[in-house]
């Protein structure tokens, strides 16, 4: 063991007390900025999670139509937004052929037609208002986390039947509908039977509340809606990779395509920005553990003065001080960051077994929680960097006492 | 060769108003295997000569030579090097640190120099704590020992990387009569027997007459 690191230890010794409660509060500091990171990172993934089973990663809709050409279709009753010099032109046409075009992007594993409307479902001899989307089963459930969703019923049953229908939990439940119950859709044409086949919950509200699926021929006569999709949803190879790759379907295209980071920005906000807080106010733990520890190696300096003087004297140098007191603020972190992760991974173990009910964004019945080891690696950074400034200072103010001047005061 | 020559040494202390000519322009040389004592009235300077020799203290003029090297010009690390070989430091306060033991103490010397095994090193401290009297106790803090023990660790301390040259201030002077007299004794024993120079500052006459030279200061300088 080096000299230096032995009268760091032995120092740190003689002021166990101060030197404890620092650590504890590294301890905490750490272990509570893994579990919030834990928790709210958590949270976020499996949010991300929840709206890519639903909402897939990335939708081609509306075609985009310069002025120029818009003439063509001028008086035609799709013809709506106009933005500047381009125009919206609701829906995908020629859903096969967009279809095929993304042949050409080998990020796209998978591509589903989706029609969009409005109807009202009656049933009890009550009316509810839904949106019910018109999907082919075969490649929609390449493109959704449908199959997980269902919570009763079957998606078999579902395939089945070319009037089956699938209802969103609070629809289920607002109705009083139960596998099996026949229903009336009214959209635009003459309202059609269905037969309930099965129940899905997202736990996204929104969705749980107004969302039917049907089959895509059904839906073509209930919205009267011969050809084409309202948007196309696709998979990706990896769901980072929506953000680049929407702006060139949609340049090459011609379809507005939107990634889900963008569809979903707020509340990917919402949650970085809660993760940032977070991190920031459990931060203020490991400041302040920081600061009792620049105070305790204070009173440490002050305290070993004629120490500090007689070492001089007898051959450490300068640097050999500045490290005995840099060392035991290293000696205090490196402890506090090892208990401190390991109390975080025994906190977030047992965090993600409470029970939670949240519904709303998402479902789930416990907390949600992500094991990342780089919360672990930014936690010991902070805390290293924080009691390392912290020691500095002190560290510094010993090495540069003068031997001769703190001798030559106390033998007088 | 000399062990140690000083020449022509200036120092002033303080700032401003009480800025004073604490040595004005002090030489001699010590010679190894001999005692040297530095008497003279409070303030005539001999702490201020003990802590230039020592090289805890810079001159503003004058020159310090141990063996062939002038080392009042080095570098602080390169003083603090000289330190660590050279010299031993016992002080009218023993400056034990109250963490280590006895032993520990006297190894913090050797571990700086770093030439020994740790076997080595506390197979060494125990025979310089034996040499001292203190064989026995070896294993106490500094708090569980005398004034006058704690003194004497001091000593062996100072002894523990056999330095040509031991400064003394006042080793005795916080000690009773019996203690100082046998503190003196140890210090100007050991200082024969191993070869080594001893300078010490004292203010008890009769202590300073015990050794081989008596250097007189008054107002910064040394008496013919
Ligand atoms: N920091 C200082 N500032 C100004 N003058 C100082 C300072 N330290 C010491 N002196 C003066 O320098 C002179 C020499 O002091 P020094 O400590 O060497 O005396 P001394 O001979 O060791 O005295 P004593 O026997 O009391 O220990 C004294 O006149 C003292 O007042
Ligand atoms: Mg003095």
């Amino acid at each position: 063991m080096s000299p230096a690191l032995l009268i760091a230890l032995r120092f740190l010794g003689a002021r166990k007390r101060a030197m404890l409660m620092s650590l504890t509060g590294i301890v905490f500091g750490v272990a509570f900025f893994v579990i919030t990171q834990a928790q709210t990172a958590g949270f976020e993934a499996y949010f991300i999670k929840t709206i890519l089973g639903v909402n897939g990663m990335v939708r081609i809709e509306d075609r985009i139509q310069s002025t120029r050409a818009m003439t063509a279709t001028e008086g035609s009753s799709f013809a709506i937004a106009v933005e500047g010099s381009v125009k919206y032109i609701p829906g995908v046409q020629h859903a096969k052929a967009v279809t095929d075009a993304l042949k050409g992007f080998p990020e796209v594993t998978a591509a589903s037609p989706v029609i969009r409307g409005n109807a009202t479902l009656i049933a009890n001899f009550r009316e509810y208002d839904t949106k019910p989307y018109g999907i082919d089963l075969g490649t929609f459930l390449n493109v959704s986390d449908l199959e997980t969703q269902i919570i009763d019923g079957s998606m078999k049953a579902f395939g089945e039947s070319p009037y089956a229908l699938i209802v969103g939990s609070r629809i289920a439940k607002r109705m009083n509908l139960q596998v099996g119950d026949s229903v009336l859709l009214d959209g635009a044409g003459e309202p059609q039977r269905f037969r309930v086949a099965a129940v899905f919950e997202t736990g996204i509200d929104q969705v749980d509340r107004e969302r039917v699926y049907l089959h895509l021929p059904a839906i073509r006569t209930l919205l009267n809606k011969p050809t084409g999709a309202s948007f196309i949803q696709l998979n990706l190879l990896d769901p980072e990779l929506a953000p680049a790759l929407a702006p060139r379907i949609q340049e090459a295209l011609g379809h507005s395509t939107m990634a889900w980071q963008e569809r979903e920005k707020t509340w990917l906000q919402v949650f970085s920005v809660l993760r940032i807080s977070s991190a920031l106010t459990i931060s203020t733990i490991i400041f302040i553990s920081g600061l009792g520890m620049f105070n305790t190696l204070v009173m440490i300096v002050v305290d070993k003065t004629r120490e500090i003087a007689i070492l001089r004297s007898m051959g450490y140098t300068r640097a050999d001080i500045s490290r005995i007191f840099m060392l035991q603020g290293g000696i205090v972190v490196a402890l506090g960051v090892t208990l401190g992760c390991a109390a975080a991974a025994l906190g977030t173990y047992t965090l993600s077994h409470i029970p939670i009910r949240i519904r709303g964004i998402f479902a789930s019945d416990h907390f949600v929680v992500l094991w990342d080891p780089w919360h672990y690696v930014a936690a010991a950074v902070i805390a290293t960097v924080v009691v390392l400034i912290a020691s500095y200072f002190p560290s510094r103010r010993a090495a540069r006492l003068e031997p001769g001047a703190v001798i030559r005061g106390s033998s007088s | 060769m000399s062990l140690l020559r000083v020449e022509d040494l200036h120092r002033h202390l303080g700032e401003g108003d009480t800025r004073c000519h604490a040595l004005r322009g002090v030489s001699f040389t010590i010679e190894p295997g001999r005692t040297y004592a530095i008497a003279g009235h409070s303030g005539s300077g001999k702490s201020t000569l003990l802590y230039l020799i020592g090289l805890l203290d810079i001159p503003d003029a004058g020159s310090i030579w141990v063996g062939d090297r002038e080392t009042s010009r080095l570098t602080d690390d390169e003083r603090t090097a000289v330190r660590n070989e050279h010299m031993g430091f016992v002080f009218q306060f023993h400056f034990l640190l109250k963490e280590f033991t006895a032993l520990e103490n006297v190894m913090l010397p050797m571990r700086k120099l770093g030439r020994l095994s740790e076997e080595a090193m506390r197979a060494k401290a125990a025979d310089l704590l034996g040499a001292v009297g203190l064989g026995d106790k070896t294993r106490r803090l500094g708090t569980q020992l005398s004034g006058g023990e704690q003194q004497r660790v001091a000593i062996a301390r100072a002894l523990a990387n056999d330095p040509g040259l031991i400064l003394a201030d006042e080793p005795t002077g916080n000690l009773d009569h019996a203690n100082a007299d046998r503190v003196f004794a140890l210090l100007s024993d050991i200082a024969h027997q191993r070869g080594q120079a001893l300078l010490m500052v004292s203010h008890n006459p009769e202590l300073a007459h015990r050794c081989d030279h008596v250097f007189r200061m008054q107002d910064g300088v040394i008496l013919p």
